[in-house]
């Protein structure tokens, strides 16, 4: 290792190191402003310089390397002389009016020119150059008075966002930073993650939503609330509000990333709709029977022990009367583990039933089966940044990764940019991430089994299997293969599309570049094959090797923010938490000890099968934690006429939900920020949640809320619990007390504390103890079930496809601005204001026959509904199908599509229904 | 989409023979924006679109290497570009008044285009011909020793 002195200071430093990195390790200050370790190097700001012996000129640390025995001097009289002359030159095209830096951290030039003595008001410009506020954008900024052309953001938004939205243009005097080719951030292709902020030194990129909000009086740091990814974002909170959101070189998956609805999507908390008291309808408290259909009588606003006594009195008069199997729960994917537990428990415990679920059953309960019957556990094998630094090729099937898990898709994007890892993405549309793809597989929707074993096939022909992993690690592999040898290119390139040479070209990929870690999302899973197609994705990566391997490995991206902890905690009508099945008596032995109550043998209803068994007088009662069903689950019309005729239902919620019309009693919760407790990521990790902001009005934890029913149903009803029994009771003190409980009774978190999580730890479960450090990669050496099991999987169409009466295949999904029903989103003003109704893309031929001449409104009608939204005329999609998002209660897409279940999950297909489409003539 | 110039071939054609003639690679990227400059006589968006397209560059770098290079363009400009050179030695052989002759004639100043579309008036920097100077370039005419007066009989030539 070179040894070089600075400033006196004799210091080691690894090879490859330059200068200012070697001074920054040895706690020496060098002032800089282009320069950040996230990014390139780039020398432009000169204020870096630094005095090398036998280099002749003041040289830029931060783009010199080291050299064994170099001696360097930071701070001679002519260094820092160069130093001011720089400050001053900078200043002398700086104006600032006093916008101050919003983004929360220091004006690096300011506190430089200050620490120099460099007088601001003598040296900085006197008159602005450019237009303040220069950018419709509604989330960033644009001041160009205070730019000093360090080139940070352009350098962030091409290495951190893979974006390119930002350059240098012009030169000398005129130079300045310009979006695209000079036109506003939005149609230069930006996608506001707010990047290009975080690493302005100057304040010239701000958060516009913060600009005069002034400094917080504290910065807490947590877990965002949006997808599975689980960032950590800073909330800057003054005055019981949050004025903007940060993100931080700590964060533990995320770095300085977001996107634009972690860091600006958070105004939703704060919304005037926020339920803030207790709601019940009037025929309650009247003691009127209620009237009929979808009149539930008005809402009135009630103290928590009316609102509760009514919930439990309904909840045991139901329970009582119609049996404990007549009560449906629904728990959340956005709220807590600790959450989830106890609803998991109130259920079991308390109601005595297993009838509950929550909406992992609409994204991935296809993975969990597939995954639990070939490997024994369903979730993400390996960890993202493992992927995104080993893996050599990476295979995207049916994941929009850079609009449904943004930061995971910037880090894909820069996997291809820096390490030139080939990535292979399959899917029926042309999205983003195709853009950096070596090849785009445009499938038919619905043909994944037969693309897969297609592939699989001319693996087989080429010898690209791993062998040995086969025969130690496998079983079933005979007759796996002689079902996969009838897949032959061409009767894959008939079923998928896809021509024969692209299908060669991708098994050469995988044959060749290894590990390949694959990737899915609700492109494969929802499907009524979804499960098979599943299990698909895992015989690929069997034979190829991939599994327990660093950079490899099945990876299904889990959507909500806490989804995998949801079904973690049990969440799910068929196990306890921990995957532990409810009908194993030994197992459920375990569970009434601890609990101390008896509790049902039998399988429980899935949220698919609980709605429309209201209609066969099955389900009686509902309590639905923060759920949409009438946005999120299949044919609305049909979820709405079923509940109906629900004689009860409990909705515990942020805001006035489409839901809240069918609820009796609404409780008012509290968001992510109000809020303490964990969720687990997409890949498996457990992650601190922590309270920024008092609750709003009188809302109340979620976990506080279910207790109170929970003790209120116990002491009421005829159900008892065994007091002697450890966990029978629902006094908790916090949410860390509720952990210690799930530690207690879930293996694979039997060694999550907070204050493991408060250290710091990265605990990716199963962490089998205390001092079990938790499992960042699954599988390795041998799967959970011993041996990876080969599923035979066969090509089935989607149950409906187009035909003469409705012509066009329906695919729906979300957009990158929108999270699911939209109902936080929808109530975030700069995300509305980017993306503010729904939109149906459809595609310029299909636009032509229509007639459809720009954005024109159509109607799009399926045996089941009919919806009308504008049209967007893209080439994202092939001619005779379009996409529609579910995110906008005005074209409540879910309306069309077919309440058809896979047969194992019970998860709809949503990715494939009949549709035709008209011209709304305006 | 495909934009038409003046000689009715798109746009798109004309990126395309220029990424044929020089090869799709970003090594090429300057002669083939230079191309297409010079053919269309500016670089449109939509030229620069396909360019960014063709040769996988995003549209900002494109922006940044159009905007610094005074060869390229991403505005429109005359028929005909004047480039007048601002250097010292020019200026001092009576390159102002030349420079106000040709403002005066054309009616237009730096950075101008006239209404009906004939002229573009640029600066260039020295040209390395001071021995002639003033010095303007039209187009790809040099002329050397331009006195205020020859100003319109050589913009005539043009006409």
């Amino acid at each position: 290792m070179p040894v070089i002195t600075i400033n006196n200071q004799r210091i080691e430093v690894s090879e490859g190191k330059t200068v200012l990195e070697a001074a920054h390790e040895a706690g020496i200050t060098i002032p800089t402003l282009c320069y950040h370790k996230d990014l390139s190097p780039y020398g432009g700001c000169r204020l870096c310089l630094v005095d090398i012996e036998g280099v002749r000129l003041p040289t830029t640390s931060c783009t010199y390397p080291v050299t064994d025995g170099m001696v360097v001097q930071t701070e001679t009289p002519r260094i820092v002389e160069a130093r001011r002359t720089i400050l001053e030159l900078l200043l002398s095209t700086y104006y600032d009016r006093g916008d101050n830096a919003n983004d929360g951290h220091k004006n690096e030039l300011t506190d430089w020119a200050n620490f120099y003595g460099v007088d601001l008001a003598k040296y900085s410009a006197k008159e602005p150059r450019y237009e303040f506020d220069s950018d419709p954008n509604p989330f960033v900024h644009v001041d160009m008075n205070k730019c000093i052309l360090c080139g940070r953001c352009v350098r962030a938004c091409a290495e951190v966002q893979g974006r390119f939205v930002w350059g240098l243009s012009e030169r000398g005097y005129d130079s300045k930073v310009v979006a695209g080719l000079d036109q506003p951030m939005l149609e230069a292709r930006c996608e506001s993650c707010g990047a290009c902020v975080a690493y302005c030194p100057t304040g010239a990129l701000d958060n516009k939503m913060s600009i005069g909000m002034g400094k917080a009086d504290k910065v807490v740091s947590t877990t965002c609330t949006y997808c599975g990814v689980g960032c950590t974002v800073e909330l800057n909170v003054k005055d019981n509000h949050i004025i903007r959101v940060t993100s931080s070189p700590e964060g533990m998956v995320n770095g300085m990333r977001l996107c634009v609805k972690g860091r600006y999507g958070y105004d939703f908390v704060h919304h005037p709709d926020r339920l803030t008291k207790p709601l019940v309808r009037d025929y309650l408290l009247n003691g009127t029977k209620r009237a009929g259909g979808a009149d539930r009588g008005k809402w009135v606003e009630v103290d928590w022990e009316t609102a509760l006594s009514i919930t439990t009195k309904k909840i045991v008069e139901l329970r009582d009367s119609f049996g404990a199997d007549s009560i449906g729960v629904l728990s959340s994917a956005k709220c807590t583990n600790e959450e989830n537990y106890l609803m998991q428990k109130f259920a079991r415990q308390v109601v005595g039933t297993n009838n509950i679920d929550h909406c992992a059953r609409l994204c991935h309960s296809s993975t969990v089966a597939g995954l639990a019957t070939s490997f024994g556990s369903g979730a993400m094998t390996n960890s993202m940044d493992d992927i995104t630094a080993k893996a050599e090729s990476i295979f995207v099937i049916g994941s929009n990764t850079t609009e449904q898990h943004p930061v995971f898709g910037t880090m894909i994007r820069q996997a291809v940019l820096k390490r030139d890892v080939k990535l292979i993405v399959a899917d029926p549309r042309k999205i983003d991430l195709t853009e950096f793809a070596t090849l785009h597989l445009w499938i038919k929707p619905g043909t994944d089994i037969a693309l897969i074993n297609g592939l699989m096939y001319i693996i087989f022909e080429k010898g690209y299997e791993d062998l040995e992993f086969i025969a130690n690690r496998t079983e079933n592999f005979e007759e796996f293969k002689a079902n996969v040898m009838q897949y032959t290119p061409e009767i894959t390139a008939e079923i998928t599309g896809v021509p024969v040479e692209q299908l060669y070209e991708a098994a050469d990929i995988l044959g060749t570049s290894k590990p390949c870690a694959i990737f899915w999302a609700m492109g494969i899973t929802q499907h009524i094959v979804g499960v098979q197609n599943v299990r698909t994705c895992a015989n690929l990566q069997m034979i190829l090797g991939n599994v327990g391997v660093p950079g490899g490995g099945v990876n299904p991206l889990r959507g909500q923010n806490n989804v995998q902890g949801a079904c973690d905690m049990g969440a799910l009508p068929n196990v306890y938490p921990a995957y532990q099945a409810v009908v194993n008596d030994e197992l459920r032995q375990k569970f009434e000890k601890a609990w101390g109550t008896p509790l049902s043998p039998t399988l429980g209803a899935t949220v698919t099968e609980m709605i429309p068994s209201i209609a066969q007088g099955k389900i009686k009662a509902m309590y639905v934690l923060g759920e949409n069903p009438i946005m999120s689950d299949p044919d609305t019309n049909h979820v709405r006429h079923c509940l109906e005729q629900l004689d009860f239902m409990v909705l515990q919620e942020i805001f006035p939900s489409e839901t809240a019309d069918y609820a009796d009693v609404l409780l008012p919760g509290v968001t992510f920020a109000e809020k303490d407790g964990t969720f687990t990521n997409t890949e498996r990790r457990v992650q601190l949640v922590r309270k920024a902001v008092d609750p709003i009005g009188e809302a109340r934890d979620d976990w506080q809320i279910t207790s109170e029913i929970a003790e209120r149903v116990l002491a009421a009803g005829q159900r008892k619990a065994n007091p002697e029994a450890p966990y029978a009771g629902w006094k908790y003190e916090s949410p860390a007390q509720i952990m210690a409980e799930v530690a207690a009774l879930a293996p694979s978190y039997s060694g999550v504390t907070y204050e493991r999580l408060e250290n710091g730890e990265r605990l990716q479960w199963p962490v089998k103890g205390l001092d079990h450090p938790g499992t960042p990669i699954l599988h390795l050496g041998q799967f959970t079930r011993g041996k990876g099991v080969f599923a035979v999987t066969q090509h089935i169409p989607p149950i409906e496809l187009p035909d003469k009466e409705y012509p066009v295949l329906l695919s729906t999904g979300r957009v990158l601005y929108h999270w699911h029903g939209g109902e936080m989103t929808r109530r975030a003003k700069g995300l509305m204001a980017v993306y503010g109704q729904s939109l149906i893309e459809v595609n310029p031929e299909d636009a032509q026959k229509l007639g459809i001449n720009g954005n024109r409104k159509v109607r799009v009608t399926s045996r089941r509904g009919s919806i009308e939204a504008e049209a967007w005329v893209t080439d994202r999609v092939p001619s005779g199908m379009v996409y529609a998002n579910f995110h906008f209660p005005e074209s409540p897409t879910n309306e069309l599509t077919i309440a058809a279940l896979d047969p194992i999950a019970k998860i709809p297909e949503f990715k494939v229904c009949a549709v035709k489409v008209e011209l709304v003539k305006e | 989409m495909a934009g038409n110039d003046k000689d009715g071939k798109t746009i798109s054609n004309t990126v395309q023979a220029a990424v044929d003639r020089f090869g799709a690679s970003q090594d090429e990227l300057i002669p083939i924006m230079n191309e297409v400059n010079r053919e269309l006589g500016f670089l449109p968006s939509e030229a620069l679109d396909e360019i960014s397209h063709q040769l996988r560059v995003p549209r900002s770098r494109l922006f940044s290497v159009a905007s610094f290079y005074a060869m390229l363009s991403t505005k429109p400009r005359g028929k005909h570009v004047i480039q007048f050179c601002e250097s010292a030695p020019c200026h001092v052989a009576g390159g102002r008044e030349v420079w106000q002759a040709v403002m005066d004639h054309l009616n237009i100043k730096e950075n101008e285009t006239t209404s009906d579309g004939n002229w573009t008036l640029l600066t260039t920097s020295c040209l390395g011909i001071c021995s002639v100077g003033p010095v303007m370039v039209v187009d790809d005419d040099i002329y050397g020793n331009v006195d205020p007066a020859q100003v319109p009989a050589i913009l005539d030539k043009y006409r």
